[in-house]
């Protein structure tokens, strides 16, 4: 295994153990907007770790380019999301 | 009631341009760069940039420095942001005390509130959930009691940066 696959390796299993943990804070965490912190940050990092853990397996340029703007499009959808969702859910239940 | 006309202007300027062409450079890289389906990136672009217009006007600058220097500040903070939610999803018990803090932001409701309410979102322990009434955002903390106001002037402050003149326009 090359030093390259390592890396991989590495990156892919800590992107996979940080959607483990958001999985866990979706289930754990006491009300709806805490959860969503779980949702919207581990998550990401999950995905940004997954992406450059990838990036040395990857054959030309424009590849590399496409994971790196994947894992944009998705920061900027699950900020959108996790912001209109909140939204919703304050509404439905004020905070104290 | 009159209307106040608009000055008459060209509809096609240099950065609408530049911009239709960094839409359809992101249409190649996620699309691929066949020459048999430039056709259907073209239109996309174009399409792209017409929508973007009311967005984010022609005129608009961004600071290229203060972008650069947003970035450098913001990974680090979206990666402890993650590593926060992680810690506190592993612990054997949940020691949180989650509640919602308001914060006064100097930028108007509209584009760029909104995309400070996006960026805000990722940073460790602070989701806003309301920005649209009169400059006040209702953040939601997971700790309320540690010093979240003084971290979101700071983030605030960091993000009009990019926008040349500290713009507080939407």
């Amino acid at each position: 295994m090359g030093l390259a696959d390592a890396f991989t390796l590495i990156c892919v299993v800590a992107g996979a153990v940080l959607f483990l943990a958001g999985t866990l804070g979706l289930l754990r965490f006491p009300d709806t907007l805490s959860r969503l912190h779980a949702l919207s940050k581990a998550d990401n990092l999950g995905l940004g770790l997954i992406v450059l853990g990838l990036m040395p397996q990857q054959a030309s340029l424009m590849g590399g380019a496409k994971l790196v703007c994947i894992w944009l499009l998705a920061q900027l959808s699950a900020a959108t999301a996790s912001q209109l969702i909140a939204g919703i859910a304050a509404r439905r239940k004020p905070q104290a | 009631m009159t209307v106040p006309s608009s000055p008459r202007r060209p509809l096609w300027r240099p950065s609408l341009l530049g911009r239709g062409l960094l839409f359809f450079a992101l249409w190649l890289v996620l699309i691929g760069a066949a020459l048999k389906d430039w056709p259907v990136g073209l239109v996309a672009a174009a399409a792209a940039t017409w929508a973007s217009i009311p967005l984010w006007p022609p005129e608009s600058r961004l600071s290229a420095t203060g972008l650069a220097r947003f970035v450098l500040r913001f990974l680090p903070q979206a990666v402890a942001a993650g590593l926060d939610v992680a810690r506190r999803a592993f612990a054997r018990r949940i020691a949180m005390k989650p509640g919602i803090v308001t914060y006064r932001a100097s930028l108007r409701p509209g584009l760029a509130q909104g995309a400070l309410c996006a960026v805000m979102s990722l940073q460790p322990g602070k989701l806003p959930v309301s920005c649209a009434a009169r400059g006040d955002m209702r953040v939601h903390c997971l700790d309320s009691d540690a010093s979240v106001t003084a971290e979101l002037a700071a983030d605030e402050a960091a993000f009009l940066r990019i926008l040349p003149g500290g713009r507080a326009g939407g």
